[in-house]
């Protein structure tokens, strides 16, 4: 019986592999020429400093992306990981100015409340099947709140590189600036591309976006697979935070909604279905790219903010209709 | 979040409904006016918009030093932060039950606090706006507001950076820039703030006989730009599109990159720490390269100061904040015609910033 089915899936499964990787090229083609067009557009574009503005801007857009990446395949969506990113730097921070914890432990702090709201998020989702939507915009407001609670709504400021317990920010900018956080930024997405796509994890999280109730019937234990993805988007929320930290040194509670717009259009400008079962990290950091490069280099060509939002908006619907037609071309 | 501020909002409704109730119960017999008889001293209830913040703190020393030297009593609260309306609704009407010589008020929601103010009216207690006051309170309800006069404190800033670049402006070959980074094109206090910096700044360069009339240019956001391109010196606006840091950064990079860039202004924390981030990789900042400053305070622009990336900031003054409400609310409770006071803004700098009149003023 096995053999059959792989035998039915082994051509689909190659043509879809075949549309991922047509979409992957155009959109890295896209990236390539945005990145030419502001180049020649402004001088000052063109330097080593606004390279790594956009890698800056990166960081902590494309730790959410990656982790969201998986909870899209299941077919779901996460929409705390902005809040999550700000509440749990926020949480480092306070850990460290007000009760004196070292940095690096409240870098075990951050990590380990961002596993936590992911697996509440996963158990919310997988066990008490509570649509995502609703159950991640319930957590999107708890850690807004939280954060602002811990702090008595005041900023946090994280040491800065000159200070004792600034050594945490060489993990994304090295003394002689060079930008350290691009390295960590693709070590992390190779190991979660290939935790996706070659191990039993990764393609029962693929297998159950496609078809949950095939899956389940398979005998695959959905409900801890599904619960994963949401701890692995918790997870790489939790390093978002800590990207923001030693990117922008100071956070404000009550900021952070609508980093995760951002992010799920990056997983989606990547290729990644909202309908769940088809999707990649490589994709994923595509799309995140582009879009970061296009907010750094929108302000180079001298535009004003609304026709900033206005281009952001439309490169958006575009890189969408692209990806639909393709899949429509699919089935 | 629209959620949240609704559900606010709603416990803010039924807070107050509740309120009235009892207030139309109880308050039917209540005919004392002005209190403060007994002690001699006039009863000065103040509610603030926060009570933990370093700001807060220093609108409160401020207050009590005047309440001290004019024999007043102060009774200082705040909500426990800025969004708690409804606890503030509340600490308004316990304050106001208490029949003050006088109220000082600085609103989180103007319409959650109409009631309240209304009740107020009606006993006849004075209330003196401080800090942002009640912006859109109906007329006549407020007698007085003792803020900052955010135009004349952007002032403040183009007069120390124009001592900073006065020699270089006037002896420069070819056009200069001065850019400006500003939160937002739609919030008051920062408007005035941009704006006044950018009259003031104009009004200097124009009076320096090497320069003349006509030699400013302004470009960049429509609000403020004045129609030149060219001119010997351009000052140049950005807004970034959105009011997050990563926007934020960018535009300030972008000003940063601009060779013939002389100096930079943040017209409040959010836009000079936005500078801050984008000299990271820039390294342009400095006495001897692009001058750089800024408003308000917070950790990172305290530090920018201190190692000489930012020549200096403006702060308002909240210990004057405190000072002139309390005068003001002594003077209305007299029934002494009142009229608003401008609390002044304070330049601070490395040298200054540790003064017993500057300290109070920063936060971190």
């Amino acid at each position: 019986m096995e053999k059959g089915t792989q035998q039915a899936a082994r051509p689909a499964w190659k043509k879809l592999l075949q549309s991922v990787g047509m979409q992957k090229l155009i959109v890295f083609l896209a990236l390539i020429a945005i990145y030419v067009f502001f180049s020649i557009a402004s001088e000052p574009f063109r330097s080593k400093e606004t390279l790594v503005s956009i890698f800056d801007a990166s960081y902590y857009i494309g730790f959410m992306a990656i982790g969201v990446t998986f909870v899209i395949i299941t077919g779901g969506i996460d929409l705390s990981i902005g809040t999550l990113t700000i509440c749990t730097a926020l949480i480092g921070g306070t850990l460290h100015d007000t009760y004196g914890w070292p940095i690096g432990l409240c870098l075990l702090a951050v990590l380990a409340v961002g596993l936590f709201f992911g697996l509440l998020n996963g158990l919310m989702v997988s066990v008490l099947r509570l649509p995502s939507f609703i159950a991640t915009l319930g957590t999107m407001m708890v850690t807004r709140g939280l954060g602002s609670i811990i702090t008595k709504t005041q900023s946090v400021t994280y040491p800065l590189a000159s200070d004792v317990d600034g050594w945490y920010r060489t993990f994304f900018r090295s003394p002689d600036n060079f930008p350290t956080g691009i390295v960590l930024l693709l070590v992390l997405a190779v190991i979660m591309a290939i935790v996706l796509n070659k191990t039993r994890p990764g393609r029962y999280i693929l297998s159950l976006g496609s078809n949950r109730e095939a899956t389940r019937l398979s005998g695959v234990n959905v409900v801890k697979w599904e619960c994963l993805a949401y701890v692995i988007s918790g997870g790489f929320a939790a390093l978002a935070g800590i990207a923001y930290a030693a990117t922008y040194s100071t956070l404000m509670p009550g900021t952070g909604n609508g980093f995760e717009l951002d992010a799920i259009a990056g997983v989606v400008i990547g290729g990644t279905s909202l309908a769940g079962g088809v999707g990649s990290v490589a994709g994923t950091l595509l799309g995140v790219f582009i879009m970061s490069t296009l907010k750094v280099g929108l302000p180079f060509i001298d535009l004003q903010p609304h026709y900033q939002l206005f281009i952001t908006g439309l490169v958006l619907i575009a890189a969408v209709y692209i990806d639909v037609r393709n899949s429509r071309k699919r089935t | 979040m629209f959620q949240s501020a609704k559900k606010w909002k709603r416990l803010a409704v039924g807070a107050l409904a509740a309120m009235f109730a009892v207030g139309a119960l109880s308050g039917c017999g209540g005919g004392s006016s002005s209190g403060g008889s007994a002690g001699g001293n006039v009863k000065i209830e103040m509610v603030a918009k926060g009570f933990q913040h370093d700001f807060w703190k220093a609108v409160r020393m401020g207050a009590e030093q005047a309440g001290k030297e004019l024999g007043a009593d102060i009774n200082f609260v705040g909500p426990d932060s800025e969004s708690a309306v409804a606890q503030q609704v509340e600490m308004i009407k316990n304050a106001v039950n208490k029949h003050p010589a006088a109220l000082c008020l600085a609103a989180l929601d103007t319409k959650a606090t109409l009631d309240v103010i209304g009740q107020a009216q009606q006993a006849k207690i004075p209330i003196i706006g401080f800090d942002s006051g009640v912006p859109g309170a109906p007329a006549g309800a407020i007698v007085a507001n003792a803020a900052t006069d955010n135009y004349a404190a952007g002032g403040i800033a183009a007069e120390n950076m124009m001592k900073a670049i006065k020699g270089k402006v006037t002896q420069a070959q070819g056009a200069v820039r001065i850019g400006i980074v500003a939160q937002d094109s739609n919030s008051e206090s920062i408007g005035q703030r941009t704006k006044g910096f950018v009259d003031k700044m104009i009004q200097l360069l124009e009076a320096e006989p090497a320069l003349g009339t006509g030699s400013v240019a302004v470009v960049g956001h429509d609000k403020y730009a004045n129609g030149k391109t060219d001119g010997k010196v351009i000052i140049e606006v950005r807004i970034p599109s959105e009011v997050s840091d990563n926007a934020g950064k960018t535009e300030a990079a972008t000003l940063l990159n601009k060779p013939d860039l002389m100096a930079i202004y943040g017209s409040n924390e959010f836009s000079a720490k936005c500078i801050i981030n984008a000299n990271e990789t820039l390294q342009k900042l400095g006495p001897d390269k692009v001058i750089a400053v800024g408003f308000d305070s917070g950790a990172l622009q305290i530090n920018a100061i201190k190692t000489g990336l930012f020549i200096g900031s403006v702060t308002q003054d909240p210990v004057q904040i405190g000072y002139q409400a309390v005068k003001l609310a002594v003077a209305a409770a007299k029934g002494e015609k009142v009229e608003d006071v401008d609390t002044g803004a304070l330049w601070y700098d490395a040298k200054n910033m540790d003064d017993a009149k500057i300290k109070p003023c920063l936060y971190q």
